[in-house]
């Protein structure tokens, strides 16, 4: 991320209205996975909280009113629609979302959404196409699908319950550099790469993943992470508590099933 | 001579052997023995499905796509069967090649010759290019291209591109008939050298104006623009087209127009088809007006109407007259769990089969705002014939219910799933339960005598909650429909 001059605040003293903006970018073309879950997870949560919640519908072309988002999101594509992608972001996104997340918003990045944030993406013949750079990972192909459940240990700080689950669907394999950390510990299936153990990576705000299913519908302390760490900028250090029984118990339902695999 | 003779001494050996495993799987029950017995024919002879086919009087139609391949299937051999013609057909939704061969085995005399006039097979989309290569159809038909169980089959691009490839196999009398409201199907179909028989509806008093989802954009498959939608009728099914002109859903040569919709009991509507009973793509060629008919159909839900549309087109292309068409069509019931109804306990239950986001929104459709359900059972199971990924709750568009539902079960194996996407979703539920005999119980208590209860499920789903109603006393076990 590029060192950068002191940014106009976007949410100026005495204009800290409770409101909470999701950026959904490329909507129509990187949404293959039931992303929607993840960004109706984000709003009604805040929803729920008495905020405002606004979502916006980051398409292709010029993008306005990126400085207002919290927590952006960036899904997984198919190939031919990654590629149109990779150049929209270069020339339209790339500038506005490295401003916003120097600002503190958060990004949420799953499976191509996740490789097209890092730096490269290298094709079995050995051929890069190169990602945006944001986050410190780089991802090669690899010959066999990882497909299935997942259970991962989270080494966020103090989330609880400490496990996250999903599912995996991805032949890409991710390496994390040393300016990311993992998300977590794989504790059921293959995570980043099936050989270390790894899965997913946070730099600062940005956390990236191959976790879908949707990730935050089962996972609503993750859900709840990303919503605080984009507040804090605005003041907010605690949100308020919901009933999550319904959400953890569909949580426990996967460990338990896990734990017969 | 001796190369025949062995091939057709292995062929036999295949099939009696093929027919011993089906009569035993029935006798133990275990399931109706729809697949097992191609597995076992086709162990000792791999062609033996190949070489059956050749026995047909008339040959091969194959029906393909995401949703709709088996009551399609069913359709065409009802028209054809009610027209005099022997039928092998794989009913019940074993729609892989193996499903295929056991029913071809099934119709097998003791000599190992197929006596049937033509083959009628669903099959599923990732076995489609093997499916063609052995029965050499006469007509492929391809409904749609949805997105379904990602799990399995990697990205809806790997499976058009086997559909693709089978098409462009086709031997030189086949025709490929396709859903031009499809704009996978279409792109597929502009490829091929030979035109398509192409089908599609044309009635905007049935469309939405924009897609259901972001989820359900296309991209035109020549310029990457976004694909612009005059009408929605299915899924991302409809009129569309590309702004900068570089692709547009092609004219159907047979359309539906002026349908009505009556819930999940009928629908009515014009099909306009071409007077040669399926031109080359041409229908509008050297003048020929086109012919149309009424049809009156006992299914409900506008993704009927396609599969209606396609078995008309497949019927007219094997000959049979539009007018027996419509007249036999009058009579047509729903397939196995496809679309059922059943009394149980003072409840007309009605049981839909919901596999996918695109079939999922369209039955809620029909349930909420056709029929007015009230009551629900929703059932999602994540075995591997409804796919082991069910992060497609997401995409289903369960706000429908919103306010304008009495009950709500969520059932089968993801039950806790469903009951966090309903919260999501703004819709009380019920507890989650997944014990489908439970389920069941829980649908009882909450309604009362004389209620209609909407079930839809995903394929395991539909059939665990069948096999539950066939313990209590109610359907039919499925290998005796």
């Amino acid at each position: 991320m590029p060192a950068s001059a002191p940014l106009p605040n976007p949410f100026p003293e005495g204009e800290r209205g409770k409101t909470f903006t999701v950026g959904w970018l490329y909507p129509d073309l990187m949404n293959i996975y039931g992303d929607r879950g993840n960004i109706l997870t984000l709003l009604k949560r805040a929803e729920w909280r008495g905020y405002e919640t606004r979502l916006l519908q980051l398409g292709r072309g010029s993008a306005q009113q990126m400085d207002e988002v919290d927590v952006f999101f960036f899904g997984g594509g198919q190939d031919r629609e990654q590629a149109l992608v990779y150049e929209d972001l270069l020339e339209f996104k790339q500038a506005p979302l490295e401003r916003a997340v120097v600002q503190g918003a958060a990004v949420l990045a799953v499976c191509g959404g996740y490789q097209l944030l890092g730096h490269y993406y290298q094709t079995a013949e050995g051929e890069r196409f190169p990602g945006v750079g944001m986050i410190d990972v780089r991802t090669e192909a690899g010959k066999k699908r990882f497909i299935g459940d997942v259970v991962v240990e989270s080494e966020i700080p103090a989330l609880m319950p400490e496990t996250l689950v999903g599912f995996e669907n991805h032949s890409g394999r991710t390496f994390l550099g040393p300016k990311a950390k993992p998300l977590g510990k794989v504790r059921v299936g293959f995570g980043n790469n099936g050989s270390d153990k790894t899965e997913g990576c946070l730099q600062g705000t940005v956390l990236g993943t191959y976790l879908h299913g949707s990730l935050l519908p089962k996972n609503p302390h993750l859900a709840d992470y990303l919503i605080r760490s984009a507040l804090i900028r605005r003041g907010v250090d605690e949100l308020s508590p919901l009933d999550d029984a319904v959400e953890l118990a569909a949580h426990e339902r996967i460990l338990q099933r896990a734990q017969h695999q | 001579m001796g190369v025949t003779r062995r091939g057709s001494l292995r062929k036999s050996a295949a099939v009696l052997a093929g027919k011993a495993t089906g009569a035993l799987s029935r006798i133990s029950r275990r399931g109706g023995g729809t697949t097992l017995p191609g597995d076992v024919a086709r162990a000792i002879d791999p062609r033996v499905l190949a070489k059956l086919s050749q026995d047909l009087t008339y040959g091969s139609i194959v029906i393909t796509g995401t949703n709709g391949k088996t009551t399609t299937a069913r359709m065409v051999s009802w028209l054809l069967e009610g027209a005099g013609h022997r039928i092998v057909s794989n009913r019940a939704g074993a729609n892989l090649i193996f499903g295929a061969t056991a029913a071809a085995l099934d119709l097998a005399g003791a000599d190992g010759r197929l006596r049937a006039d033509w083959g009628v097979f669903e099959i599923d989309e990732a076995s489609l290019p093997k499916a063609v290569e052995e029965l050499q159809p006469k007509a492929t038909l391809v409904l749609n291209l949805f997105r379904d169980q990602l799990d399995r089959y990697g990205e809806l691009e790997s499976i058009a591109k086997k559909i693709e490839s089978a098409l462009r196999s086709l031997p030189e009398q086949s025709r490929a008939i396709l859903n031009a409201d499809d704009p996978r199907v279409a792109e597929i179909g502009l490829g091929l050298t030979r035109p398509p028989l192409w089908f599609g509806l044309d009635d905007t008093t049935v469309a939405a104006r924009e897609l259901p989802h972001a989820a359900d954009a296309r991209t035109c498959p020549r310029c990457g623009a976004s694909l612009r939608f005059d009408a929605v009728y299915v899924g991302h099914d409809g009129v569309y087209t590309c702004p900068n002109g570089d692709f547009a859903r092609p004219t159907p040569d047979l359309t539906a127009t002026n349908i009505k919709l009556d819930g999940f009991d009928r629908f009515a509507a014009q099909i306009t088809f071409p007077p040669s009973g399926g031109g080359n793509g041409s229908g509008a060629e050297a003048g020929t007006a086109a012919d149309s008919i009424p049809v009156e159909v006992p299914l409900g839900g506008l993704y009927n109407v396609y599969n209606v549309l396609a078995a008309f087109a497949a019927a007219t292309s094997a000959g049979l007259e539009p007018a027996y068409i419509a007249e036999r069509l009058k009579n047509f019931s729903a397939v196995f769990g496809r679309q059922e109804r059943m009394d149980f306990r003072g409840r007309h239950l009605v049981l839909v089969l919901s596999k996918n986001p695109a079939g999922f929104n369209e039955t809620l459709r029909t349930a909420v705002d056709l029929a007015h359900g009230t009551c629900f059972l929703i059932g999602l199971n994540d075995r591997k014939a409804d796919g082991t990924d069910v992060s497609w709750i997401w995409d289903v568009d369960f706000e429908q219910l919103k306010g304008k539902v009495r009950v709500v079960v969520p059932a089968g194996n993801r039950a806790h799933d469903l009951a966090v996407r309903l919260k999501y979703a703004g819709v009380q539920a019920e507890p989650p339960e997944t014990d489908p005999g439970r389920a069941l119980d829980l649908l009882i208590k909450v309604t009362n005598d004389g209620d209609t209860a909407h079930l839809l499920c995903t394929y395991t789903a539909m059939l665990e909650l069948r096999a539950e109603l066939v313990r209590r006393g109610w359907a039919k076990p499925y290998w005796e429909t």
